[in-house]
Order: C-alpha cells, then sequence, then structure tokens
C-alpha cells in the first residue's frame, strides 16, 4: 500500500435525483500537487465539497491519512487538516483582512498557532499586512484570492484545495498564483487543484485527472497529459499545441 | 390645539420618543442577531421580554429584590434561557434548508408562552410600584423620568456590550462571519450551532434588560409581546439588518415618530403609522437608512 494522503474510492454523488459524480476514484499522495481538470459541469467543484464535507457522498468511501471522512461536517474535516478554498473566494466581505485572518485559525488543531500562522500568512503576502484593517469587500480581486488561500492556511493545513484559484485574474496575476502554488507545495503544502487553465495546472501537476461529465476521461503525471494529443485537442487547443 | 404647543411640550415629546424607542432599539437587536445567523424572524422576541418582564415582576413582589438589582439574576438566566430554547427547539430544525420550520416553532413558542403567562399571572395588567417609579428631574424644564433614564442607559451599555463582543471576540467574529455566509464559515470551522447558540443567548439576554426596563415603566400583560415584536421589527427595517447601532437608531426613530404622531393625531394614528413607515422603508430603502447603498464592483 503506497503512501495516499487523499483517496476517494468509488464516490457516487447526486443533487436531489441528477448524478453529479460516478464511481469516481482518485488519489493525492503526500507533498504532490494534484490537477482535477476538465469542461464546466465535469463534477470537479462536486469532488471538492464531497471532500470537505458540504455535501456527502451516496456510495463509495473517502479516506484522509487512513481514516475516512464519510459523515463529517465541514467544520469536522477542516479540523482533520483539509482547507478548501472554494470557488468564488467567499470572504467574508464585511469583516476585515485580520478579522478573515484569525477566523481561518478557528479550528482547535490551528487555534493554539493562530499567532505563528498569521506571521506566516503576512510573510507570504505582505500586503494583507498592509491592508489588514480595510473590509475583505474592499480589495481587489487578487488580493482577494490572496486572502482566501491566506485564510485557508491558518488552519494548518496538510492539504489544501484549490477551486479555480485563477478564475477572474490578470495574465500577470495568473502566473503569480501558479508561483504560490509551487511555493506553498515547497512548504510541505500537498495540493489538490481544480482548474479551468488546463495548460498551466498539468504544467506544475505531478499528477493529474482529466474529468468529464463525473468520471475520469483520463488520468496521469502532468507533463504526460500536457503531451498527449487526445488532451491538447480536447481540452488546451490550437494555441497551445502550435508550441 | 396649536396654541398650547411651546418649545418645551416639543422637548417634552422627543425626549420621550428618545427614552421609549431605546426598548424597540435592543429588543430589535436581538431580532438581528438572531437573523443573522438563523435566518428567520423570531417572532416570540416580545414575548420572551414580557416573560422576562413577569420574571423581574415576580422577583420584586415576591422577594422583594429590587427591579435594578434583579438584573444580575435575570441577564444570566435570560442568556441561559436563550441557549436552551436554542438546544431543545431550534437546533433540528436549523439544520433543514427549509427556514419555514423555525418560523414556525418561534410562532408556536409565542403561542404556547401567551397562554402559560395567562395562566400564570391572569391577563390583567402588572406593574411594578418602586419608590422611584414617578421619579422625576425636571433639569431644564423637560421632564426626564427616572425609569426612563435608566433604560436609556441600559440600552446604550447593552448595545456598546454587544458591538464589543461581536468586534473584538473569537466568537463574536464567527457569528459575523455566519451571518455572512454559513458555508464560507463551516469551511474555516464554525459550526452552524455553536453560532446559533450563541446568537439565541445574546438575543434572549438583551430580551431580559428590555424586560426589566419594560417592567419599571408600564404595566404589561401577555398579549403585549406581540405588538411589541412588530415594533421591533419596524426598528429593524429602519435601522437595516444586521447593523447593531443601526437597529438601536432606529428604535428611537419609531420611539419619536410614535411619540409625535400620538400626540398631533391620536394613538391609533401613532400605529397606523409606525407601519406605514415600516412599508414605506421595505419598499423604497429595504436596506435599512444608515446604510448607503454600495456599487458591488
Amino acid at each position: 500500500m503506497e503512501n495516499h494522503l487523499l483517496e476517494v474510492k468509488g464516490v457516487d454523488v447526486l443533487y436531489g435525483d441528477v448524478q453529479a459524480v460516478w464511481d469516481l476514484s482518485i488519489h493525492v499522495d503526500e507533498g504532490a500537487i494534484v490537477a482535477l481538470v476538465g469542461a464546466n459541469g465535469a463534477g470537479k467543484t462536486t469532488l471538492l465539497k464531497t471532500i470537505s464535507g458540504i455535501i456527502h457522498a451516496k456510495r463509495g468511501e473517502i479516506l484522509f491519512s487512513g481514516k475516512s471522512l464519510a459523515k463529517l461536517s465541514p467544520q469536522e474535516v477542516v479540523d482533520k487538516g483539509i482547507s478548501h478554498v472554494p470557488e468564488g473566494r467567499r470572504l467574508f466581505s464585511k469583516l476585515t483582512v485580520l478579522e478573515n485572518l484569525k477566523l481561518g485559525a478557528y479550528p482547535p488543531r490551528a487555534r493554539p498557532l493562530s499567532a505563528k500562522s498569521l506571521e506566516r500568512a503576512y510573510d507570504l503576502f505582505p500586503v494583507l499586512k498592509e491592508r489588514k484593517n480595510q473590509t475583505a469587500g474592499s480589495l481587489s480581486g487578487g488580493e482577494q484570492q490572496m486572502l482566501a488561500i491566506a485564510r485557508a492556511l491558518m488552519a494548518q493545513p496538510d492539504l489544501l484545495m484549490l477551486d479555480e484559484p485563477s478564475l477572474g485574474l490578470s495574465p500577470i496575476l495568473v502566473r503569480t498564483m501558479f508561483e504560490l502554488i509551487c511555493t506553498l507545495n515547497n512548504q510541505k503544502v500537498t495540493i489538490l487543484l481544480v482548474e479551468q487553465n488546463i495548460h498551466q495546472a498539468l504544467k506544475i501537476a505531478n499528477q493529474a485527472y482529466v474529468l468529464k461529465t463525473g468520471k475520469i476521461a483520463m488520468s496521469g503525471r502532468g507533463d504526460e497529459l500536457l503531451a498527449n494529443q487526445e488532451v491538447q485537442k480536447a481540452y488546451i487547443g490550437e494555441r497551445w499545441s502550435k508550441r | 390645539m396649536l396654541k398650547y404647543l411651546s418649545v418645551g411640550l416639543i422637548a417634552q415629546l422627543l425626549v420621550n420618543g428618545i427614552l421609549f424607542g431605546t426598548m424597540y432599539g435592543i429588543a430589535a437587536i436581538g431580532l438581528s442577531l438572531i437573523f443573522g445567523t438563523m435566518r428567520i424572524i423570531f417572532i416570540a422576541q416580545g414575548t420572551m421580554i414580557i416573560f422576562l418582564a413577569y420574571i423581574c415582576y415576580w422577583l420584586f413582589t415576591l422577594l422583594g429584590i429590587d427591579p435594578y438589582l434583579s438584573l444580575i439574576i435575570i441577564v444570566p438566566l435570560s442568556l441561559l434561557l436563550g441557549m436552551g430554547i436554542y438546544q431543545a427547539l431550534f437546533k433540528e430544525a436549523a439544520a433543514l434548508e427549509d427556514k419555514n420550520i423555525s418560523l414556525l416553532i418561534a410562532i408556536g413558542l409565542m403561542f404556547l408562552m401567551e397562554n402559560l403567562m395567562t395562566v400564570i399571572w391572569t391577563g390583567n395588567p402588572r406593574s411594578i410600584l418602586t419608590i422611584y417609579t414617578s421619579l422625576v428631574f425636571r433639569p431644564i424644564g423637560i421632564d426626564l423620568t427616572f425609569t426612563r433614564l435608566v433604560a436609556l442607559l441600559m440600552a446604550v451599555l447593552s448595545t456598546a456590550g454587544v458591538v464589543l463582543f461581536l468586534k473584538k471576540t473569537l466568537i463574536g467574529m464567527a457569528v459575523r462571519a455566519a451571518s455572512e455566509d454559513m458555508v464560507s464559515a463551516a469551511l474555516v470551522g464554525i459550526g452552524p450551532h455553536r453560532v446559533n447558540a450563541v446568537a439565541f443567548a445574546i438575543g434572549i439576554g438583551l430580551a431580559g434588560i428590555a424586560g426589566v426596563s419594560l417592567a419599571t415603566i408600564y404595566p404589561f400583560d401577555p398579549f403585549y409581546g406581540f405588538i411589541f415584536v412588530l415594533k421591533a421589527l419596524i426598528s429593524l427595517a429602519l435601522g437595516g439588518i444586521g447593523n447593531v447601532f443601526g437597529a438601536l437608531l432606529g428604535g428611537i426613530i419609531l420611539g419619536l415618530l410614535e411619540s409625535l404622531a400620538s400626540f398631533f393625531l391620536s394613538g391609533g394614528w401613532s400605529d397606523a403609522i409606525s407601519y406605514a413607515v415600516f412599508l414605506l422603508v421595505l419598499m423604497f430603502k429595504p436596506e435599512g437608512l444608515f446604510v448607503r447603498s454600495i456599487q458591488k464592483a
């Protein structure tokens, strides 16, 4: 048995009568960057929501460090060491930057380390320190995304799940975002990344899964998939395949 | 009638309005907090105020405890009562998507308590008479009733206390966060039951303070709570949901409005005008009078 940090086995997820995820299995190794890519509605966000306990799987098993996450609520999952930065950031916009960060350390496992985590967050994102007394809603899009990630890191996660972190950012900020993901990964944070920006995501991913209508269409190392003709045609398009 | 009008009289009306409005205000703050996390109008809030006014009445008539002194019993009692009501009645329903269930429980609770109070204390109005009930100061020709001044003081202090709690403590921040986005709050580790219980505790805690204020100023009966909660609701609409000082100010504006309307028109008109203002605010400024409409970027 390999050393999987997260293991999703044969998971089915339904919204009412509509099945969004079919018999899906993925695994995330400790220290890796794993990318989930695919078109809209492929089930990527649903899978993240299922892992973090916002919705529950109908069938299948999710193991984190070998222990089942089934039936846990989101607040319990985050205390196990999985932080989820949801799509659209979902900051507490009326609260200040500092208040958002402090609440990031709300889980019991993170609370005693709050002051230290805050220092780390300010080291990673000096701009957040400058803006600590501003409301989160007054930040620019890029700053909001930084705050969302910084807030998630305050929980001292072993696994960080990022849902479309580059969405709505300028090309320069997109590059910064991917550099940041690599930096975090170098600091021993395992990353599960959902991205529309498939080319960039595959470039940094150790392992990647291509999802299609709730099932895995392809999987492999990031660079393998990037070189794969089929993936290029279906998801990346002409622009990239010419390179 | 206008020939009796004087600056002193107008000032008196304004002062009366402000002093009475603060009670609506603290009831409205309670409503606002509970609405924030539970997403329901806690319609039994006024009935809780009356119930706690009766407790104050009992402590006074049976045990001879001064109403203001009784706060040291009533405030902790009402905090616990709030938490207990949440645990016993709302915990299951709060997890449901359909908020109507919680609302119906609140309505049921209101009717149950109205009737229980009628059984225990009868439907006849009760009031507390102390040596300071009719104590009046006249600093500048305006009558300032002692009990109303204390009510104002208690309202301002408790509002400041609630604001400090929400701003400075981690659980207070969690309540504000959950009021904004419950799912996002859960993702950072904030459990809904904790924040709901805290919101209820503070909401009913404020009802305790309002109850003591009310009991020292006015006669009350079991059915006055419903009217009171409607007034609190109007205050909330004026002040904007989720704005603690706004709710207090909303209450004061309503108090002023009622005081002026009942003098210049009649008591009946005063209520009609309150409800008309309620509708007008909801139609034209639903975010409350004190919230600047911010264009979303």
